[in-house]
């Protein structure tokens, strides 16, 4: 016997058409399934009944919105729009790109959803069971992208659910840098469920930022399920700006050998803004590197929350995992959870991980003051200071340029 | 008459309610060089802490006047923009924050106070290379984040460059002879008797008379538990030296 739980977030929603064996499977899934409570250990720190107790609307990609708004010059990038979870063809630049490939997933794209967590994340099956519809990125064999991808995506209206799905495919050899970025500008209450699938295959490299800057207002859970293959590198960042709750999930799948995976993240919170980043890391073959650092500042009443995981499976020999977590709270109010994992079963393995969370060095600031820096400069010099590790992790200059601004 | 730079009258201060300073008084004018010697203890951390503008302290009574403004009144960096300078006897390290940037952001916030034009890249660069080559700083230590790494010389050295880009009007430094060898300690006070002039001022806190021998005070003032009990010519330090602090 199986009970069936209707969850108020569906009322009103469409089923995905996208591949409706796969959103059969969902919504099957999700009628068994419940919402997390704090007394999951994953989501221990973060409550998200506000969220999933609401009813919402989707949305179409129709609804007026300035496109130049929204692009950086600078990336000199493919700008592809996403309209409350819709790809908007008519609205994204033409791809000029040999051996790239961005069209609408199909019923024919054999990856769609064959990374996804949809067993084990609720949200990730309500992204299957409801995307609006889907963006496929692939890149042929030994062809290397030199221009990014920049994925804009835009909620347009009050109250809406985006579940954006993008699935990326890298080919052998293959090489890609993209950005996505996330956007609710003058309206309240959206709320993004974002997963994307990534194949990285043998000898390639993958560049993944992620830009959070919604607002105040708006909501967003973003999952990336990422599978990695021999000779492989991956570095995925994640720039958490104004977003009133954010909870990013990436997880990664090392199923190769000599691959290097790099996740980064920095989040400086403010007001009542709670930001949640989680990583789990499955090293499933040996001779393999993966780094991580993430680094928050906290002001006001925000929380934050920080959850890395590192698994070395057996056999998983010669492995080196770092990981490192610091953060800064500026007020008295705010609060940051930190909680490294390490599970290891193999046992030539190499790893370390350190979390701290403290308090502004006084003395600095009283230093630059007394050379005659305002007091407030002097708290920003420090926090660029101390946020410049995770920044210099971006490659393209550009961007992290256009991040730090 | 020659022009008060500071005045300080009767000045108090305690912290966490035990008072250190009990009536402090001294007036320096422009083209002279101060001295301040006394024992550990005696509150001489905490005349320059309280005088720099460290918020432990409890200011309990008297007045500072400098340059006719009621220092007290002024946050720190606003005295910074006034013409003042303290050099650390423990500077401050700051990673990430290059020593570059530091200096052009306080001229920059300087000029912006005194609504001056700010410096440009040029005469900042050349000014750059001009005092660093005052205190023999090494081109490297230029570029790298503020007091990081830099061994207790180096520190000192760099608050020394600090002192000559900013030019202060009075320069109040701690200790600065403390962690130094002989070779340093020379290379410091060239900087400094080279900054002197008639415009500005230089109050010395030291513990030992060493450092006197290279910059040589107009006046010796003994600060013994809170109060300064005796003034004199530089005699009065190795006086202090021969005899020590028992004596006053």
């Amino acid at each position: 016997m199986t009970t069936t739980t209707i969850h108020p977030i569906t009322e009103n929603l469409i089923p995905s058409t996208i591949n409706n064996v796969a959103t059969e499977n969902a919504l099957n899934l999700l009628s068994a399934m419940t919402f997390p409570t704090r007394k999951s250990e994953d989501w221990k720190y973060t409550r998200i009944n506000k969220i999933i107790k609401k009813e919402y609307i989707q949305k179409d990609a129709s609804g007026e919105i300035n496109t130049k708004d929204f692009i950086e010059e600078s990336l000199n990038a493919i700008n592809v729009f996403v309209i409350n979870g819709h790809y908007s063809t008519e609205l994204s630049d033409a791809n000029k790109n040999d051996g790239l490939v961005l069209e609408k997933i199909t019923i024919d794209n054999i990856n769609y959803n064959s990374l996804a967590s949809n067993q084990t994340n609720i949200f990730t099956t309500l992204n299957t069971a409801y995307a609006n519809n889907g963006l496929s990125i692939s890149v042929q064999k030994n062809t290397k992208i030199k221009q990014p991808i920049h994925i804009i995506h835009v909620n347009t209206i009050s109250n809406v659910i985006a579940n954006p799905r993008t699935l990326i495919v890298l080919e052998q050899s293959s090489e890609l840098e993209v950005i996505q970025s996330y956007y609710a500008p003058t309206i309240e209450d959206t709320f993004t469920n974002s997963v994307t699938e990534v194949l990285v295959s043998e000898n390639a490299k993958f560049t993944l930022t992620k830009i959070e800057n919604e607002g105040a207002n708006s909501s967003i859970i973003a999952t990336d399920d990422i599978k990695q293959l021999n000779d492989s590198t991956l570095r995925v960042n994640t720039f958490t700006k104004r977003q009133e709750f954010a909870r990013n999930g990436i997880n990664v799948s090392v199923d190769g050998q000599n691959c290097a995976t790099y996740l980064n993240g920095a989040y400086s919170p403010i007001k009542k803004e709670h930001i949640d980043n989680h990583t789990r890391v499955d090293h499933l073959q040996p001779n393999c590197m993966s780094s991580e650092i993430y680094k928050g500042v906290l002001n006001d009443k925000s929380v934050g929350v920080f959850n890395g995981k590192v698994i070395v499976h057996v056999d998983a020999q010669k492995i080196e995992a770092y990981q490192k977590n610091n953060n800064v709270l500026i007020s008295d109010t705010a609060t940051m959870n930190a909680k490294p994992e390490l599970e290891i079963f193999a046992d030539d393995v190499k790893c370390s991980h350190g979390t701290t969370t403290g308090q502004f060095d006084e003395e600095a600031i009283f230093y630059l003051q007394a050379r005659g820096i305002s007091k407030d400069t002097a708290k920003m010099m420090l926090v660029e200071a101390f946020m410049d590790e995770v920044y210099n992790e971006i490659e393209n200059d550009n961007l992290r340029n256009s991040i730090k601004k | 008459m020659s022009n008060t730079i500071i005045k300080i009258k009767n000045l108090s201060a305690s912290i966490e309610g035990k008072e250190i300073l009990k009536g402090v008084n001294l007036e320096v004018k422009a083209g002279e060089v101060h001295a301040i010697m006394g024992p550990n203890g005696s509150g001489k951390s905490t005349l320059s802490s309280v005088l720099a503008g460290r918020d432990e302290y409890e200011i309990t009574g008297g007045s500072v006047e400098f340059l006719g403004k009621d220092l007290l009144e002024y946050d720190p960096e606003e005295r910074a923009w006034l013409g003042l300078f303290l050099a650390f006897q423990y500077p401050v390290e700051i990673a990430g924050v290059s020593n570059m940037n530091f200096l052009k952001t306080a001229l920059h916030e300087k000029s912006k106070y005194l609504n001056e034009d700010p410096i440009s890249a040029k005469d900042f660069l050349k000014r750059v290379k001009e005092k660093a080559a005052l205190v023999e700083l090494d081109d490297k230590l230029k570029n790298r984040s503020v007091n990081e790494g830099f061994s207790g010389g180096e520190k000192k050295r760099n608050e020394i460059f600090q002192m000559a880009m900013l030019e202060p009007i009075l320069a109040i430094l701690d200790e600065t002879d403390s962690g130094l060898d002989i070779d340093a300690l020379k290379v410091v006070s060239n900087g400094v008797n080279t900054l002197k002039n008639k415009d500005n001022a230089i109050i010395v806190i030291t513990h030992y008379q060493r450092l006197l021998d290279y910059i040589t005070p107009d006046f010796v003032h003994v600060l013994a538990d809170g109060k300064i009990v005796k003034t004199g010519d530089k005699n009065l330090a190795l006086e202090l030296e021969e005899k020590g602090y028992d004596w006053v």
